[in-house]
């Protein structure tokens, strides 16, 4: 903080005396919304930054700095994240400095920024899925989020590679990084070890399995929004909230985060847990037995949750996001963000040790919903099914 | 110097009217003593003196000066409570000394010594290091007392300080409270719902009632000549009797009571009008002996020591008579036109 | 002069010049309007304005649709649309009107957990106000622990303890009892409220029941009132007022429950909370703001009612002399004290299972590693500490940063929540009404405060060509402060208005400005009830999380809570590391409040 910054953060009086407060100058709006190739691009003055100005593409990146927009589990996780070391290598690579920033609300964060028109640093965001964009779009249009959020992603090197099934953005502004599915996850060891889950959704409601099976709240997780939409493209969406009426007569569970049920799971409180199909990558690693995290892929099908990145629209430094994103997809890279983030590569030839493919379970068929297919019905499946669940 | 002026004091909380413009004048050195029956007042004024209580209307001025605005802190007052309000956490050396942290003791002494002056005053000597818990009510207030006086203010106020002591101690109390004032000739505002109280020790009493001031002056003057029916009820045993007025002349007048006629002293009443007039229990005398004269049926008596005090009944309203025996049945009280004060 | 003086140079002397100390308070009270205004009140306005303004033009229509929807209000709505029908119906058909919605389901569960917190604290306030017996202030001290615990770290406890194969289970059929099926349920959200509540229901109670007057129940007694008669006649009264305090602050807590009800009810028991979570996660915040404008309406009217009753309560005291403690282990027994021993080794025995097996339910899950001790997960915190890059959370600063926080809030709430509380005892037209409205942080969805936070704070204002932007660690402490003042009020102020007010008025006619008598004098006198709300704003801003993320800066202020909601992750040992890290820290700083605040007197509420 410089002296500037306090003198300013001073003469503003008030409010600032009594709370950390700063003012920045804003700078007129002069030349609104930067053109999505991200060719020149609008500023603020902050008072705080020396640097300012555009920046051209070139090879060496030198000493300039790109934000990088996570959920704070890729950088931040008790077991493993591929944040720092995604970060080493990348500043290996260019020169350039990679700095991290994971807000709690994470895509809402931005989205929310956009709409009080406050601008931001960020340049590249990494972890979108199929229903934050959405939620993007619908947005688009609210409050001062006139222009959009995210720059298509042009041509990039390496994005040929990426599996065709796993692109959700029909605008190719997302581009995906990696992908998981969500199955359930089982313990053999239940009921004297004569438990074993059933093959199809179906089973399911077998009186055998009543209260064997913990659950997400679709509304407030996102491995709950998975098997939720997966029951909606296996009985369709006029059939699914009869399905979970029976589930729940069946007396399943359902907790409010994948947290809360992975803890019920493991003090031995059912004996299925809605999870990813990569658990015993995390039960081979910690030594815990194999037999109590057996994957079943109901009627054989995973639902798929490829996680993408893309370009804010007006990035500061959109051709260093660029070379992030190509960076991303390099084979080696794509084996060691999806080992570290325990999930799959979205392209197809990553090296990854045969090992991971030994615990990294996947399903014979992925399904998943298109964009379209979301648009427009997933905030009315989603309170569907809170308020048929919640009351009766 | 420390004379208090109250002008048309007021005081309302909503629609409630506790001071309906109260004016009246505390001359320097006096023991002036507000009393009235409970809820006309008077602890009311005390506070606007104090600064307790902002007036919604009229002004406070204590030598000379405004008090409008001017907190209880520095108005230089000391002010002695019915509760007492010792500071329990506190030894009794402590509240004494409380008001020296904020101004030097008078007179230049210490402010041990001057503890122990204001201790010794109240006869409380020694008593310094005690926990207020473990004294009496009386010694509780005596020290509230010293408390009070330690900072030397120029103006005492005391509400009700007595109210919560027995009767034995609360006169010799005042006694003492009267001595000290007198000692220091401090200008002291007493609140009081006690008229014997009031009358004892007062350089001058004012009744109110009703959130007004009713009669301002010296206890006996107020006692012989009360200016309102309130007045004459409030202090001390009285008759009131009101009748019409039949005849008045520069002798005195006629006055019809009930059917009965009755001689009271001159008034420029004419005849006609409405007449209130009141006669003390002590002025009737039992068996006759006086112009007027009543026929009254004893109900009860009550032995005072010196005295009787009869409670009779005279044409339906209560009539109360001093004598030195107890009659039974009826018997004729007299009284002499010249005993009778006509209110108006 | 050698004696008294009336010395008229004293007259109207140095008064006036204090002015500082005469405005310290009004200062204070414009200082608490303006934190609140600015970190509270303006947040949460720029995020309920959607209840009232779609495109820009002011309606009714997200708050009729709450209000009208039979799925929120059950057959309330039909009050609203179509009371002639509702009405033939009912009459035709009593008892047909069905339920009142998530509304009524949460204010339901909420009703239920009250009741279970005043059941279970009050023998608590019981323990500790009438016996005596070695460590009973440090058990005082830590009472509201389990204020700050996250809750996340209540639900692992809870589901070690009592779940299918949790502690409680292996008791029993250890003792060859039939195993519970306990979780998740509505009783498992209502012992888990009842885990976080209770104890502010023993905390307040304990602190009323220490400043019951002796002399009233030993008149009660030598009036032929036996001790029950007593207990009922003089005691209770003066116990009424703390409980439905406790009580009310319960609702208002439980009603607008939700991580809890979550993780340990799930779906089936979602409440008005869960809702305008899930209609803030997917932006619907015409919903979200018209759900919790309802939802606070509700608890606002709730402690509005509450507050005018503690006002009609409060009773100007004499000094009182409290009771005297009875030991625990007396030297001789009666039939009495044998009922009432076993009475306290029973409710003991409930304050394990409830309160302690969670806790060291928790403990003992950061020691193990699939049933073995470990210390795994403290070697984590280590790597963490030692290894962690700058971007990630480490346990350390987080320890500091609590504590500083923590520090910070009381440094804040303490004197504001003291001035308000000073303010508030005033009588005034509609103060009910200012004392609810300053009530309000306790009382509004901390879902709608945390956006409010970002969007008014921390993406800030434009004004004058300036953006201003709120953030950071005087940020955090503000909001914590906000958050916390409201305990130090209700705490200290109804003490402060039952204290004889001729005290005050003795020490400003000595000379005292109204500052210098409020410390000299009330204070002190009041002292449990300040040390008690000290000890609840501390817990407030060592448990807070929402406000913390929302308007730290980076990793770099990130406090104990944060820490313990990163470490989460597939395994819990590390989450339950730096719970257990917490709940040391916490305990210490809690009887360090305890020993700095000292006994409260027995003058004190």
């Amino acid at each position: 903080m410089d002296r500037r910054r306090f003198l300013e953060t001073a003469g503003a009086g008030g409010l600032a005396l009594v709370a950390g407060c700063s003012a920045e100058q804003v700078e007129t709006e002069g030349s609104t919304g930067a053109p999505a190739d991200g060719g020149t691009e609008t500023r603020t003055a902050t008072g705080t930054e020396s640097e300012t100005g555009t920046t051209t593409g070139s090879a060496t990146a030198g000493d300039e700095t790109l934000v990088v927009a996570a959920y704070p589990a890729f950088v931040d996780a008790p077991s493993t994240s591929p944040g720092a070391w995604l970060k080493r290598r990348f500043e290996e690579e260019t020169g350039a400095t990679l700095r991290y920033e994971t807000p709690d609300n994470e895509l809402n964060y931005y989205i929310e920024r956009a709409r009080q028109g406050a601008d931001f640093d960020a340049d590249v965001y990494v972890g979108l899925d199929t229903s934050g964009l959405i939620r993007v779009d619908e947005q688009q249009g609210s409050g001062q989020f006139t222009d959009p959020l995210f720059a298509e992603a042009g041509d990039l090197a390496g994005s040929d590679r990426v599996k065709e099934g796993l692109r959700f953005d029909p605008e190719g502004r997302a581009v995906p990084f990696d992908t998981g599915y969500v199955s359930l996850v089982w313990n053999a060891t239940a009921d004297g070890g004569e438990f074993t889950a059933p093959e199809t959704f179906e089973s399911l409601l077998d009186p055998a399995y009543e209260g064997d099976l913990i659950a997400q709240n679709p509304t407030s997780s996102t491995t709950g929004q998975a098997f939720m939409l997966h029951t909606i493209e296996r009985f369709g969406a006029d059939g699914y909230l009869d399905y979970w009426a029976d589930l729940r007569d069946n007396d399943v569970v359902v907790l409010g985060s994948w947290e809360d049920a992975y803890a019920a799971y493991e003090s031995d409180e059912a004996p299925m847990v809605v999870s990813y199909s990569t658990d015993q990558v995390y039960a081979n690693r910690e030594d815990q037995d194999l037999q109590r995290h057996r994957i079943r892929f109901l009627n054989d099908q995973g639902y798929a949750n490829p996680e993408g990145m893309a370009r804010f629209a007006d990035a500061d430094a959109p051709d260093l996001a660029r070379r992030f994103m190509e960076f991303a997809l390099t084979p080696e890279i794509q084996a060691g963000i999806a080992q570290r983030n325990v999930a799959f590569p979205a392209i197809e030839d990553a090296p990854l040790p045969d090992e991971y493919a030994e615990y990294a379970k996947e399903p014979a068929e992925a399904v998943t919903f298109t964009y379209e297919e979301l648009k427009g019905n997933l905030g009315t499946w989603t309170d569907d099914w809170a308020r048929r669940f919640a009351s009766g | 110097m420390a004379e208090v002026d109250l002008t048309r004091l007021r005081v309302e909380y909503g629609d409630t009217t506790a001071l309906a413009g109260v004016d009246l004048s505390v001359r320097d050195g006096e023991f002036f003593t507000l009393v009235g029956p409970s809820g006309c007042g008077k602890t009311t004024t005390l506070r606007c003196v104090a600064g307790f209580e902002e007036p919604t209307g009229g002004r406070v001025t204590v030598g000379g000066e405004p008090m409008a605005g001017v907190p209880p802190e520095a108005r230089g007052v000391g002010v002695v409570f019915q509760n007492y309000a010792l500071f329990p956490h506190m030894t009794v050396g402590e509240n004494v000394a409380y008001g020296l942290k904020f101004a030097d003791p008078p007179g230049g002494v210490g402010r041990d010594e001057r503890v122990a002056d204001l201790l010794d005053l109240v006869d409380m000597a020694g008593f310094e290091g005690r926990d207020p818990g473990t004294l009496s009510g009386g010694q509780r207030q005596r020290v509230a007392l010293a408390r009070a006086l330690a900072p030397g203010p120029r103006l005492l106020l005391l509400d009700e300080p007595m109210s919560a002591l027995d009767a034995r101690l609360r006169e010799r109390l005042r006694v003492q409270v009267r001595e000290i004032q007198q000692e220091l000739s401090i200008t002291t505002v007493y609140v009081t719902h006690d008229q014997e109280e009031a009358l004892a020790v007062s350089d001058r009493v004012a009744v109110m009632n009703d959130g007004r001031v009713e009669q301002v002056g010296a206890p006996r003057d107020v006692y012989d000549a009360p200016a309102t029916r309130f007045v004459a009820e409030f202090l001390g045993d009285n008759n009131v009797l009101t009748g019409e007025v039949r005849a008045s002349t520069a002798e005195g007048c006629t006055l019809d009571v009930r059917g009965h006629a009755l001689r009271v002293p001159p008034c420029d009443a004419a005849v006609g009008d409405r007449l209130t007039v009141c006669v003390r229990p002590e002025d009737l005398r039992v068996g006759g002996g006086g112009e007027n004269r009543l026929t009254v049926a004893v109900g009860s008596a009550e032995f005072l020591g010196d005295t009787t005090r009869l409670h009779c009944e005279w044409e339906g309203t209560p009539v109360t008579v001093r004598a030195d025996r107890d009659p039974t049945g009826t018997v004729t009280v007299g009284f002499d036109p010249a005993d009778v004060h006509v209110i108006g | 002069m050698s004696r008294g003086s009336s010395d008229p140079a004293h007259a109207g002397g140095d008064g006036r010049g204090r002015s500082a100390d005469r405005y310290a308070l009004p200062v204070l009270a414009v200082v608490t309007a303006l934190l609140l205004g600015a970190l509270f009140y303006y947040p949460v306005a720029t995020v309920l304005v959607d209840a009232v303004v779609v495109n820009g033009r002011l309606t009714a229509g997200p708050l009729v649709e709450v209000l009208t929807g039979e799925f929120y209000v059950g057959w309330l709505a039909r009050l609203l649309t179509d009371p002639a029908a509702l009405v033939r119906e009912t009459l035709r058909e009593p008892g047909a009107l069905g339920t009142l919605g998530l509304f009524g389901f949460t204010a339901w569960q909420a009703l239920l957990s009250t009741v279970a917190s005043v059941a279970l604290g009050l023998p608590g306030a019981w323990v500790l106000a009438r016996f005596e017996f070695p460590g009973r202030r440090a058990l005082r001290s830590v009472t509201i622990l389990p204020f700050v615990l996250p809750s996340v770290m209540v639900a692992v406890g809870f589901y070690s303890m009592f779940g299918a194969s949790g502690t409680l289970n292996a008791l029993l059929s250890a003792l060859g009892l039939s195993e519970l099926d306990l979780l998740p349920s509505l009783g498992a959200i209502i012992v888990a409220h009842a885990f976080y509540n209770a104890p502010l229901v023993t905390r307040v109670t304990t602190a009323a029941w220490e400043s019951v007057d002796a002399g009233a129940v030993e008149t009660a007694r030598s009036l032929g009132a036996d001790p029950r008669r007593a207990f009922r006649d003089v005691v209770v009264p003066q116990l009424l007022p703390a409980v439905l305090m406790g009580a009310t602050l319960t609702f208002v807590f439980t009603f607008a429950s939700f991580p809890i009800v979550l993780a340990l009810g799930g779906a089936r028991y979602a409440t008005v909370e869960v809702f305008v979570y899930s209609a803030v996660r997917r932006l619907d915040y015409h919903e979200a703001a018209a759900l919790a404008a309802v939802e606070a309406g509700v608890s606002l009217t709730l402690t509005a009612i509450y507050l005018r009753y503690e006002r009609a309560q409060s009773q100007r005291r004499r000094d009182t002399r409290p009771p005297a403690r009875e030991s625990l282990l007396p030297d001789s027994w009666t039939r009495e004290r044998v009922v009432s021993r076993l009475a306290v080794a029973g409710y003991a025995l409930v304050v394990a299972v409830v309160f302690l097996g969670p806790l060291a339910s928790m403990i003992y899950g950061s020691l193990t590693v699939e049933g073995r001790l470990s210390l795994d997960a403290y070697r984590f915190l280590l790597r963490r500490q030692t290894a962690g890059a700058s971007f990630q959370v480490r346990p350390l600063p987080a320890v500091v940063n609590s504590l500083l926080f923590g520090v910070g809030t009381l440094a804040v709430a303490l004197p504001t929540g003291v001035a308000m509380s000073v303010l508030t005892t005033r009588r005034f037209r509609g103060r009910w009404l200012v004392d609810a409205l300053s009530m309000a942080p306790l009382a509004v969805s901390g879902i709608v405060v945390g956006l409010g936070m970002l969007r008014g704070l921390v993406f800030g204002v434009t004004a004058f060509g300036y953006r201003f932007t709120v953030t950071g660690t005087v940020a955090v402490v503000a909001a914590h402060a906000v958050g916390a003042y409201p305990f130090v009020v209700r705490t200290v102020a109804p003490p402060l208005e039952s204290l004889d007010r001729s005290l005050v008025e003795s020490a400003r006619a000595l000379g005292a400005s109204r500052l210098r008598a409020l410390v000299d004098i009330e204070l002190p006198l009041v002292r449990a009830g300040v040390v008690a709300g000290a000890a609840f704003a501390f817990a407030i801003s060592v448990g807070e999380f929402d406000a913390t993320v929302i308007l730290a800066e980076g990793s770099g202020s990130y406090t104990m809570p944060v820490a313990v909601e990163r470490f989460i992750g597939r395994r819990l040992g590390a989450a339950t590391a730096m719970g257990t890290v917490l709940l040391a820290v916490t305990t210490l700083s809690f009887l360090v409040i305890e020993r700095v605040g000292g006994e409260g007197g027995g003058f004190g509420g």
